[in-house]
């Protein structure tokens, strides 16, 4: 086992920034007080929520600080959203999205299918894009909700969101749009009042922005057809109700303000680059999931062929090095990540996918380190696989033999 | 999901990993029995061979003395490849006296593995009858009395139920009764039959018939499947004739003008009096594309049909 941990999967969850936990201590401690309190002890943490729904609202160039709600976590706010956006819909039952959703979106979908709710799944071409005209042609007289997501988790592809939900309104403006921007606040430009000028509802969570677990927020854009579906008090105005995380609310705001104060983008893309570049010029026989497609720059998916994530994970882990992998042995099911398949990744490589997520604690000493450590962990595992010829340095003769393709 | 495995499983593997002395990885050259299971699209595969000490009056006798697997596989797949290899040589075993190791003496050896995994395991015994019956072959002993079911070494030709893993109808039978698999996630956390899109659970053929008719119908625990009330909008918003005459002027008097520059339009959809269309062909990601769209396509459209339409470019 490594003595050092080098933690590289920050579209997982990230590190709490030491000043966003500073934040959060005094609502641990003196602060206690219920914000919705009529004394004046409890005005302190009532406060720090307004502060920081102004600074969540400044993050993503919302119009208006009173368009941000905050809630426990993404999930929560894609469940809010979908719901609430069917039940202020009510004459219409069809609902799309994309293939590649995130479970929070898609488990939702298909529950209103069950329902009686028709819904329609976007395809992605082999880099991960999906093409306009297709949501174009997929919406109808009954389509309630068009909820497509920012950047996916996986492979960090980036759909034009604003170009879409332009596109939407132009089809029929009573369409509700939503994204899940989970991955891409705080990572990238957001701007509601411009670009993302025609989304209604966006989505995002805390503890991927170094704010803790358990908090997140949902933009809903005034005059938005949206109905609440948390109810049973007044807080955030009725839109979500319970008693406000005070702690977690003030330690979002602070994380915001940080991500606004330094763009570690440009940071992230060189460091991504000279991974990437230096794998490919190590290592033969693997794809990078997304290449062509305009992607975060914090996010690489690589698929070794010929090898298992899971291995590669647990063996990285013996060198310290935390990052994910689309492969089904490590999810849990047999079934290799959906969001690799609707890519049409050939199978020979879908299951040797690796993903690496930055963060602005990451260092170039630890992306020195995977560097120096993944091609060497392929290699070794490649020495076990039946599949390939190490003489060669590609795969055995026979390969095809075994090689299998469902979803070619 | 964290790993849940038995520090004897994480050892093996990390052995293996480092080429460590004593490991079984690799390759045999020329070996006297060489079998392979699983594929690619499974997710995992094995290749397993043997060289044996040859006894001259009876090939029966013959005794494996070295054994080694190549793997393609997670964790517990390398580590149940090489605790197959290790059984065998630890035990002197001839070939036939090897096919009695099943895959709970290897679940032992590992001190156990998590439910999702025990396919694993299988796939060892899977690949070690392969290479045996590939021994018996090669030195002329009949399979028939080795107690091996020949009938096996023609599953691959059966009818494939599970389609993801590519699974035929007479190895999940078999798989069923020897494993005594009772229920359909008992047969996906053995032999993964069933794992991925879950089509063959309940379809005619499919696991659920056979695990009934192996073991009798059983309490119907599938859960009934609904027929969704499918609402059909087949009313379309655009008059035919608008559609029509869009239809006629691109054809006539736009593609003939985009087709001198190697270009094209495509019509995506026309919704009321909205046209949502774009540039494809040489046209597609020219930076005169937006001035086109206005020039050759809109004016075109709003001169030649109707003035009110809007041209939404994709």
């Amino acid at each position: 086992m490594a003595d050092r941990i080098i933690y590289l999967d920050n579209n997982a969850t990230t590190q709490i920034a030491p000043e966003v936990l500073e934040s959060m201590m005094p609502f641990l401690r003196d602060q206690f007080f219920n914000p919705s309190s009529t004394y004046p002890q409890a005005k302190e943490a009532a406060r720090a929520i307004e502060s920081a729904r102004e600074s969540v609202a400044r993050l993503v160039g919302a119009g208006s600080k009173s368009e941000i709600i905050f809630n426990g976590c993404a999930t929560e706010g894609n469940n809010s959203a979908l719901w609430g956006a069917v039940r202020a819909n009510p004459g219409r039952r069809h609902i799309i999205t994309t293939a590649v959703e995130h479970p929070a979106v898609l488990e939702v979908v298909r529950e209103m299918e069950r329902q009686g709710y028709r819904a329609t799944y976007l395809p992605v071409d082999r880099q991960g894009k999906i093409d306009a005209a297709d949501l174009v042609r997929a919406i109808g007289d009954d389509t309630a909700v068009v909820s497509i997501m920012h950047a996916n988790n996986e492979t960090g592809v980036i759909f034009p969101i604003g170009s879409l939900a332009t596109l939407t309104k132009k089809v029929d403006p009573l369409v509700v749009f939503h994204t899940d921007a989970t991955q891409t606040v705080g990572k990238m430009r957001i701007d509601l009042q411009n670009d993302l000028k025609d989304v209604d509802i966006l989505t995002m969570s805390g503890h991927k922005l170094h704010a803790p677990k358990g908090v997140g927020a949902m933009f809903v854009r005034r005059g938005a057809r949206w109905r609440p579906t948390q109810l049973g008090g007044h807080q955030e105005r009725g839109r979500r109700a319970g008693t406000e995380n005070v702690a977690s609310i003030a330690a979002l705001g602070a994380a915001a303000r940080m991500l606004m104060a330094h763009d570690e983008s440009i940071r992230a893309l060189k460091m991504r680059d000279r991974l990437e570049s230096a794998i490919k010029a190590k290592v033969p026989n693997l794809y990078i999931n997304g290449e062509g497609a305009p992607r975060l720059p914090n996010t690489t998916n690589i698929a070794f062929e010929f090898v298992e994530g899971e291995s590669i994970l647990l063996a990285l882990n013996d060198h310290g090095i935390c990052v994910s992998s689309g492969s089904a042995c490590t999810s849990g099911s047999l079934d290799p990540s959906h969001v690799l398949k609707a890519m049409d990744v050939p199978f020979t490589a879908a299951h040797g996918s690796v993903r690496i997520s930055t963060s602005m604690f990451t260092t170039d000493d630890e992306v020195d380190a995977v560097i120096e450590a993944l091609p060497e962990v392929i290699g070794k595992l490649r020495l076990i696989s039946p599949y390939w010829d190490a003489a060669k340095k590609g795969p055995r003769e026979n390969v095809s033999v075994f090689i299998q393709e469902k979803y070619r | 999901m964290a790993w849940d495995y038995s520090e004897k499983v994480l050892q093996l593997f990390r052995d293996a990993m480092a080429s460590k002395a004593g490991t079984h990885m690799g390759s045999i050259e020329s070996p006297d029995g060489i079998g392979s299971h699983g594929s690619l699209s499974c997710g995992d595969a094995l290749e397993f061979a043997f060289r044996v000490e040859k006894n001259d009056q009876d090939p029966r006798l013959d005794r494996i003395v070295e054994a080694r697997y190549r793997t393609f596989g997670c964790t517990s797949a390398i580590a149940s490849s090489e605790a197959l290899c290790a059984l065998i040589e630890e035990r002197n075993l001839t070939p036939v006296e090897a096919l009695k190791i099943t895959n709970a003496d290897i679940v032992d050896y590992l001190d156990g593995l998590p439910a999702q995994k025990l396919h694993c395991s299988v796939m060892g015994a899977e690949a070690l009858q392969a290479a045996v019956a590939d021994w018996a072959g090669k030195r002329g002993v009949p399979l028939a009395e080795l107690g091996l079911d020949t009938a096996m070494l023609n599953e691959d030709e059966g009818r494939i139920v599970c389609r993801c893993f590519n699974l035929t109808e007479p190895f999940i039978r078999r798989k069923v009764k020897e494993l005594n698999l009772r229920t359909i996630a008992d047969i996906t956390n053995s032999i993964k039959a069933g794992g991925a899109c879950s089509a063959c659970h309940h379809e005619p053929g499919g696991l659920q018939d056979i695990l009934d008719d192996t073991w009798g119908p059983q309490e119907s625990t599938s859960e009934a499947r609904q027929e969704m009330p499918q609402s059909s909008s087949s009313m379309t918003r655009t008059p035919f004739q608008l559609s029509r005459e869009i239809d006629r002027v691109v054809e006539s008097e736009i593609r003939p003008r985009l087709k001198t520059q190697g270009g094209d339009l495509e019509i995506v959809e026309i919704r009321g009096k909205k046209v949502f269309c774009r540039l494809i062909g040489g046209c597609q990601g020219c930076s005169g594309a937006p001035q086109t769209m206005k020039l050759v396509v809109e004016d075109a459209l709003k001169s030649r049909v109707d003035a009110e339409l809007e041209i939404v470019a994709i």
